[in-house]
């Protein structure tokens, strides 16, 4: 057992230091020299926060992901506590459709923003034609509200389970001691949901701060951190690949910083009581319950509506950037008569990433759940490593460390699989953890007591046990490598473009709406149809998964 | 100082009626447990009374004052929950000062009421201690603490006992009926646990299928059990079918199991089929002179300290269950003919159900 335990910890840390550590160590080390020559300095540093530019840019990166992590908590925390404890007519449907912001990719409701409010959008012209004009959704504004529409599942997942997780005799004793409902709500269910909820707004602030695609379509020209890495390492005009790696390690320091914070938290206080008998339904007046299901179903309708608008628009015929009611399919045609190349690379690239980003965590969760001790606690917390990384960065040091060498990776589709299933591997760790975390000890024991040795019980016993567990976890990361943006475009290659690539290129021309909405909503079949096919087994997992 | 009152109390949950007509007294100052096996809606019972379960039809009544219509915290009732329900976010002294500040109690009152509420329960100086630092007995002080403080009308407890183990469960029993009679306050206790029942109790309700089945004290209940399904519940009674034979004018002949039973007085017509029902400690082993008594062979022999129980087969086969002395030799191997002695006077029989 513990030959077993020791590979996979040196194999998962070996892998991670490879791929993740050493990069990310390049892209330090390119921070600290002088851009030809190669000696040290801290003269990088120096210009950022010499530049307004920049500093505006760090500023508004943070404070646009500060209001995406207020907003996200305030909406966030109602809603599960209408969904754990109110009878909402379909919560189970709510509770499913509520997962959908997470995984869909977040540009595209960014996109969508544009195709609603931005110049030429159809709100816009609407409202124009009626001669009102609406304030601009360009910048801060449209970026935050976009952040925390898509975001907010990061709140409410773990604190429907914070709220479900409380035996009911919690609340009754607060009851029994002469407490109202709202006493009780305030001064026991509240504080004890409130590490969940806290857990879950960190992990929003994390990824807003690192989310590259919904600046790229909504800041136009004003600083932002993510994008301007990405344009200081790979633009034309200004390139400069030491001020990318000293942007790039400050938006790494912040956002580990709230990684550890969050962690650091979320292991202090376990408030968890184990739920023996479940909350029941709160007795609310028909008023109070209508209230609570129009403001659940208006959350989650207005977080989904930027993507049935896409949808619903990319059957829709443009001429040039202006959108006419005409129905078609116009825009697929288009799309897809170049080549159906970028889609096939998206399918390929993502299932691979998916099979290997399970076969990489589903070990290193088991392991971290069963053998307690220091070397289990270090990969646990390298695991999650790559939530604090930014997809933008981390290909950026894959290129620095794999461009050229012993190791030349980059060009091909195994730099893609490379980078999605590093960024992907803390969905497969979590949920095989999760899955691990019910299967009994003592059937492993019997199995290998019965003369069986532990490798074998392990393939042939746990891993079928874990099977349900692994399937939603490899479906996730299927999801969300498919919708990949941040990394993929720094890592791309003219033959293994994929469709997030070229919906960009097609923003980024200006002139090619109608593809974009086309790419766009293909995106969105391609990532919401399995989620939804899975979406009983993810529900069960809730909290796990996030 | 409380008299409860349930009047025709009833409870159903889809087709079950976990709480059946049930109407009961307690006095002032008595600890009444309700006792039955899962299921029996002993705990639907309790619940109702601290307004966590609807009462569909009957009324529950403090003294002259009806209750039941009275939402759950304003019966000021004051119940210790099976896992204890310890607020984990709040500390020890928070715990026990939470019914104070929902009463609006000053904070200068609230301090000195905590504190010798955790004296109380041997929990002085525990105040700034949290949840999970605590043992389970602890925790248990700590609910009972919570809920004395308010000075409740009536304490409720919920199978206070379930989840400490053996040795401290008959420490805290003790503990908690000297408090209870200390204080004076009149409590219900729900227990599946029969000897904590009999140990702790002023009066038992015996429940069965949301129906009572006996009320009466520990005494009244173990030693005249009414109906068989009391008997066998408690103490575990041996029942025995059986064929009422001809009365003699002192006794009754009952052909059960093979053998021969002989009961004091006429208990019923000739020919009539019933139960015997017979305690383990109504037999021991018999001396060569003593009449009546009952051959069977021993099957198991189980040594428990102070008793030992004895399994054995009556001629047709059925076994019984025998408690004798610990102290007692029974120096033979399974297997062997064994005769038991048995006063026919301590015999009951129930009609067959």
């Amino acid at each position: 057992m513990k030959a077993f335990r020791y590979t996979i910890v040196f194999g998962a840390l070996a892998l991670l230091l490879l791929f993740l550590l050493y990069p990310l160590s390049l892209v330090l080390d390119a921070s600290l020299r002088v851009n030809g020559t190669g000696a040290l300095t801290l003269g990088n540093y120096v210009q950022i926060f010499a530049s307004k530019y920049y500093l505006n840019g760090i500023f508004n990166s943070l404070l646009a992901a500060t209001g995406a992590t207020v907003g996200a908590t305030l909406i966030g925390t109602p809603l599960a506590f209408c969904l754990a404890r109110v009878d909402v007519p379909g919560k189970t449907v709510l509770l499913t459709l509520a997962t959908l912001p997470l995984v869909l990719p977040s540009f595209v409701a960014a996109y969508a923003l544009v195709l609603l409010f931005g110049h030429a959008g159809v709100v816009t012209t609407g409202l124009r034609a009626l001669g009102m004009t609406i304030g601009p959704i360009y910048g801060l504004t449209g970026i935050t509200i976009v952040f925390f529409l898509t975001l907010y599942p990061y709140v409410l997942m773990p604190a429907v389970a914070g709220f479900r997780a409380m035996d009911i005799s919690i609340e009754e004793a607060a009851r029994n001691l002469g407490g109202s409902r709202l006493h009780a709500f305030r001064t026991v269910l509240l504080p004890m949901a409130m590490p969940a909820v806290l857990a879950g707004a960190l992990l929003v602030f994390i990824e807003a701060l690192e989310n590259f695609g919904v600046p790229v379509v909504l800041a136009e020209d004003r600083p932002f951190l993510a994008v301007d890495i990405f344009k200081l390492f790979a633009g034309e005009a200004d390139n400069n690949p030491a001020a990318a790696g000293a942007l790039s390690v400050l938006l790494i320091a912040s956002t580990a910083i709230v990684l550890l914070v969050q962690r650091r938290y979320l292991n202090k206080r376990r408030f968890a009581t184990d739920a023996r008998t479940a909350p029941s339904p709160l007795p609310l007046s028909p008023g109070w319950r209508a209230i609570a299901t129009g403001f659940s179903w208006g959350i989650v309708i207005l977080s989904l509506l930027p993507f049935i608008a896409v949808l619903f628009i990319s059957f829709l015929s443009f001429r040039g950037p202006v959108l006419t009611w005409q129905l078609g399919l116009s825009n697929y045609s288009m799309l897809l008569e170049g080549s159906f190349r970028p889609l096939y690379n998206t399918l390929f690239v993502a299932t691979l990433a998916a099979i290997v980003a399970t076969v990489v965590g589903a070990p290193i969760g088991y392991v971290v759940t069963r053998h307690r001790g220091p070397l289990s606690a270090g990969l646990d917390m390298i695991g999650m490593a790559p939530f604090a990384v930014s997809g933008t960065v981390l290909g950026i040091g894959l290129i620095i460390a794999f461009n050229s060498g012993l190791l030349t990776l980059t060009g091909g589709w195994l730099i893609l699989v490379i980078a999605y299933v590093v960024r992907k591997l803390p969905f497969c760790i979590r949920s095989s953890s999760a899955i691990v975390h019910q299967i009994e000890p003592s059937l492993e024991e019997a199995s290998i007591n019965l003369g069986v040795s532990p490798l074998r019980t392990f393939a042939t016993l746990t891993v079928p046990l874990m099977a349900s567990g692994l399937i939603g976890g490899m479906i996730l990361v299927w999801i969300t490598a498919a919708s990949e943006l941040s990394s993929t475009i720094v890592l791309y290659s003219s033959r293994w473009s994929t469709m997030t690539v070229r919906m960009y290129h097609f923003l980024e021309g200006g002139e090619g709406a109608g593809s974009a909405s086309a790419a766009a909503a293909i995106l969105i079949f391609f990532t919401a149809a399995p989620l939804l096919v899975i979406q009983r087994r993810l529900r069960r997992e809730g909290a796990t998964i996030l | 100082m409380t008299t409860i009152r349930l009047d025709s109390v009833s409870r159903t949950f889809g087709a079950v009626r976990a709480v059946d007509n049930v109407s009961a007294t307690i006095e002032e100052g008595a600890l009444f447990t309700l006792l039955g096996p899962s299921g029996c809606g002993k705990t639907t019972l309790l619940r109702m009374i601290a307004g966590f379960a609807d009462v569909e039809a009957g009324r529950i009544w403090f003294d002259d004052k009806r209750i039941d219509t009275l939402p759950a915290h304003r019966r000021n009732t004051g119940m210790v929950f099976q896992n204890y329900a310890i607020f984990p976010n709040l500390s020890v002294a928070d715990n026990v000062a939470y019914g104070l500040r929902a009463r609006k109690i000053k904070p200068a009152d609230i301090a000195a009421r905590v504190d010798k509420a955790l004296a109380r329960v041997r929990l002085a100086g525990y105040g700034s201690r949290w949840p999970h630092q605590l043992s389970g007995g602890q925790l248990q002080r700590v609910a009972i603490a919570r809920v004395l403080v308010i000075e409740p009308a009536v304490l409720l407890f919920d199978e206070p006992l379930s989840n400490l183990d053996a040795q401290l469960r008959t420490q805290m029993r003790v503990e908690i009926r000297q408090l209870q009679q200390a204080l004076g306050l009149t409590t219900i206790y729900v227990t599946h646990d029969q000897e904590e029942a009999l140990a702790i109790s002023d009066r038992i309700a015996i429940l069965r299928s949301g129906k009572i089945e006996q009320v009466g004290s520990p005494e009244e209940i173990y030693q005249r059990p009414r109906t068989a399904f009391v008997a066998e519940f408690l103490g575990g009674a041996n029942m025995l079918p059986g064929i009422a034979g001809t009365f003699d004018g002192h006794r009754t002949e009952v052909a059960s199991c093979g053998t021969t039973i002989s009961i004091d007085g006429h208990v019923a017509k000739a020919g009539q089929k019933l139960f015997v029902s017979i305690r383990p400690e109504a037999l021991r082993l018999a001396n060569a002179s003593d009449r009546p008594v009952l051959q069977a062979k021993l099957v198991l022999r189980e040594f428990l300290g102070q008793i030992q129980r004895l399994h054995a087969a009556l001629p047709d086969g059925t076994q019984i269950r025998v408690s004798t002395l610990g102290s007692l030799p029974v120096a033979v191997a399974a297997g062997a003919e064994l005769a038991f002695a048995y006063d026919p006077a301590q015999i009951i029989v129930y009609p067959e159900a």
